[in-house]
């Protein structure tokens, strides 16, 4: 075989390595659980109903990332629309409301940090960093106020009930990832996003807007979070300050997992939201059943972290590898 | 004859699928300048990229002064004595000149307190500077505020400041100016004079012909041949470039000033800065206009100008459709194109591939009634570019950051081109290009021409303003000081008197 075919072949191993990594998670998860005699069905279902969230929200963020940036709010934000979804149910009983409250705030949230960031000129991640604080504080008190002693507050089961399974949250899933993936792909939205990611300022004498499209992007990411506040309460019909706290951190981690390259541009991958979000939740979930739970928390964060830094490494390795001398 | 201070012995190197060197052997002399030539994509940066520690070859051996060459990375190369200015932009945005010329050495300009000193350290890189002759650049401001040409001769400083047994010089004097090119010269003087070595690499014939004492010419990479001296003959060394003799026209054949009667896009009183005073500019159909001057002389900005890229102090930029151009994206609806002289950042995204970057300004050619860009209408938007432009890749998958100078570019012109643009404001459009090439861009812009697009050609070669342009404008400090109508008798010493 010669070199450049041989190269080929391990930039092609390298595309299709969390895919394959993904694979090896779900067989190794499925003979963990089988050999500690748990039930496998209820197990995929958890995982599945963990999984489903962090793939939705990360599917939206999607966008942003392409852009070359990040937003650290977003699970302030599913945790602050979920909260605004309950209490506007407990007050009118209406599910129509609550979910149409639910994508709202979800984009609302995102275009006010969009705006500070393409109109202001403020760094997203800076503007993200202060909204996590804003939405979580906002959230906190909502429920601590409503929910007084009892820690959190919720809306009844049965008004989730019809929504709960498996096959109608594949089939959200699936529709929301569908019209991302086409967005992404198919039109000049996704195709200029990339563009910009890869270079601003080329994109700039281009004619594209880099602005237009930042909010866009914070758009898609919103609708991504009001979708991930419903899904997560028809898991849980219930919100405390501690529901989806973590989902910022772990989207972030998740696309890389999934195979989307840290800095955006045009090698952005959509299905990586999918992929990876999957294999987190995979990967967690084993290490959870296999170490002591009061400790599988942080050594989970830490096998993680050497995950996320050596998948970095290997992607990044493939793209300096192509580079020729400037 | 001395013995040889550098040899390369049969050097390969693969980037991908793509053969950059196929065997190579290369042997410079201390006092030496070799001249390297070869069209864009022969491996002329290849193999003195490797040289200088940028990056390692597959297979073969390399000696430096007698020693085994291993370099670990260009900063290694550089303090045992090869040091290398790249073609594109070598040195790094965000920080000060002077940091950029002390990069990893600036804990000798720590004080007691383990703080930088930063008198001494700005006072050191002036000397630097200095050193070489630059003295309009202050080492204490912010590297993004220089221009180019500027950066490059920054670049050149730092490499100069470690005293290089061998100076690599990659295609840069189309980054300078007159100056800037007298100024590189008279260092590659002073370094033969101090026995040292240059390798040389340019496009330009007759600079290469003037500078070196020895040629070698690659293709495809392999090495063709070194011509002495005493053979340098233009046509041989052109046939030995491209493999063939080069036929038809270099420049325009004819000494017509033609236009359309139509102004295709007018400026207005253009004030910026001082970069910009008063410029006033009409651009007919069916016109090339040339911009010429020194480097510093606002012609660069003219262009982003007209583009509707810079906030103008005042005047404005209208259309032929009366719309005023007040930004890139308004300038890109009235179907006008940019190709920047600094390509590799303003021009292309390296990480994209081939057909992301030409595809990128032709989406509302090929997409469908629906809007959508579909797969099969973009790669056969993409596959005509490639192939009017004779883009050399492997496919219109590959990344633009794998293609050689000449290539990048014409991926440019194909975004540009592609997408129906009727107007182009091209900022040295060819900029490190070969001459094959060259004379493809220019037979296209005639080409253009003729079919009634207007051009704007801004360029620091003033035989390629001469050849081409029906409008030769002069620009010194901000204005446009001289207008040359094309002619036969129109002469380079003409033009310099108003430059200068």
């Amino acid at each position: 075989m010669s070199k450049g075919n041989k190269l080929k072949n391990s930039q092609m191993l390298i595309a299709i390595l969390p895919i394959v990594a993904l694979i090896v998670l779900f067989i190794v998860f499925c003979t963990v659980v089988q050999m500690n005699e748990y039930r496998l069905d209820m197990y995929l279902k958890i995982v599945f109903n963990e999984a489903v969230v962090l793939a939705v929200v990360a599917t939206g963020a999607i966008f942003i990332y392409t852009l070359g940036t990040f937003d650290i709010s977003l699970g302030a934000s599913t945790l602050f629309a979920a909260t605004l979804g309950v209490t506007v149910y407990n007050k009118t009983e209406s599910l129509v409301l609550m979910i149409l409250v639910l994508f709202l705030a979800g984009i609302v949230c995102s275009l006010f940090n969009s705006i500070l960031a393409s109109i202001f000129n403020i760094p997203a991640f800076v503007t993200t960093v202060a909204m996590m604080s804003v939405l979580s504080a906002i959230a906190s008190q909502i429920i601590t106020t409503d929910g007084g002693a009892l820690g959190g507050i919720s809306i009844p089961s049965s008004v989730v009930e019809p929504y709960t399974g498996v096959g109608f949250k594949i089939l959200l899933l699936g529709l929301y990832f569908g019209i991302c993936y086409f967005i992404f792909q198919h039109t000049k939205t996704g195709r200029r996003m990339k563009y910009i990611g890869g270079n601003p300022l080329c994109a700039g004498l281009t004619g594209i807007k880099a602005n237009k499209y930042t909010i866009i992007a914070f758009v898609m990411a919103g609708i991504g979070v009001g979708l991930g506040a419903f899904l997560t309460l028809t898991y849980t019909p219930s919100v405390t300050t501690q529901t989806a706290s973590s989902i910022g951190m772990n989207i972030f981690i998740a696309i890389v997992f999934g195979g989307m390259p840290i800095s955006g541009g045009p090698r952005s991958k959509i299905y990586a939201a999918l992929v990876g979000g999957f294999s987190y939740m995979l990967l967690n979930d084993i290490l959870e059943i296999l170490i002591d739970s009061s400790a599988a928390y942080g050594i989970t964060q830490v096998i993680s972290a050497v995950f996320f830094l050596a998948v970095v490494y290997v992607t990044s390795m493939n793209y300096r590898s192509q580079m020729l001398p400037r | 004859m001395s013995e040889p201070i550098l040899e390369m012995k049969n050097i390969s190197k693969r980037f991908g699928s793509v053969v950059a060197l196929n065997d190579v052997s290369l042997t410079v002399f201390p006092g030496e300048i070799r001249g390297l030539i070869g069209e864009n994509g022969s491996g002329k940066s290849t193999i003195s990229s490797i040289a200088a520690g940028m990056q390692k070859a597959n297979s073969g051996q390399m000696v430096f002064k007698n020693n085994k060459w291993e370099p670990e990375s260009m900063i290694d190369a550089l303090s045992k004595g090869i040091g290398m200015v790249v073609q594109e932009s070598g040195t790094i945005a965000g920080i000060s000149v002077a940091e950029n010329i002390f990069l990893g050495e600036l804990n000798q300009f720590k004080n007691k307190f383990g703080i930088i000193d930063k008198k001494r350290l700005y006072r050191e890189a002036d000397k630097v500077l200095e050193n070489i002759g630059i003295t309009n650049v202050k080492s204490n401001i912010l590297m993004q505020s220089l221009d180019f040409q500027e950066r490059k001769l920054v670049e050149i400083a730092k490499v100069m400041m470690k005293k290089p047994d061998i100076l690599v010089i990659d295609e840069t004097s189309t980054a300078l100016s007159h100056d800037g090119r007298t100024l590189m010269y008279s260092l590659i003087k002073r370094l033969k004079n101090e026995n040292k070595s240059v390798i040389f690499i340019s496009h330009d014939l007759d600079e290469i012909m003037t500078v070196c004492d020895t040629l070698t010419v690659l293709r495809d990479g392999k090495l063709i041949r070194t011509f002495e001296k005493e053979e340098f003959a233009a046509d041989l060394i052109r046939t030995s470039m491209i493999g063939r003799e080069l036929q038809g026209d270099y420049y325009r054949a004819d000494y017509d000033a033609t236009s359309e009667d139509a102004v295709a896009l007018e400026g207005k009183s253009l004030n910026y800065g001082d970069k910009l005073k008063d410029v006033n500019i009409k651009l007919h159909k069916g016109e090339i206009v040339g911009i010429g001057g020194l480097s510093t002389c606002g012609m660069h900005y003219l262009g982003e100008a007209l583009f509707g890229a810079l906030a103008l102090d005042s005047g404005e930029v209208v259309a032929d459709s009366g719309k005023v151009i007040k930004s890139c994206h308004n300038a890109v609806g009235q179907k006008i194109g940019y190709v920047s002289k600094d390509r590799d950042t303003k021009s292309l995204c390296l990480e994209a591939s081939i057909k992301d970057n030409i595809s990128i300004a032709g989406m509302n050619i090929f997409k469908t009634k629906a809007g959508l860009v579909t797969s099969k209408n973009e790669k056969k938007y993409v596959s005509n570019q490639i192939k009017n432009l004779s883009i050399k890749c492997s496919s219109m998958n590959q990344q633009v950051s794998q293609l050689s100078g000449g290539n990048k570019q014409k991926v440019v012109f194909g975004k540009w081109i592609g997408c129906d643009s009727e107007i182009l404001i091209l900022d040295c459009p060819t900029r490190g290009v070969d001459i094959g090439v060259k004379q493809a861009m220019y037979q296209l812009m005639v080409q253009l021409k003729n079919e009634g697009k207007a051009i704007l050609m801004i360029s620091e070669e003033l035989p390629e303003l001469i050849g081409m342009s029906d409008r030769v404008l002069i620009m010194k400090d901000g204005q446009i000081t001289k207008e040359f109508k094309r002619s036969k008798d129109l002469s380079e010493a003409d033009v310099i008197n108003y430059m200068i």
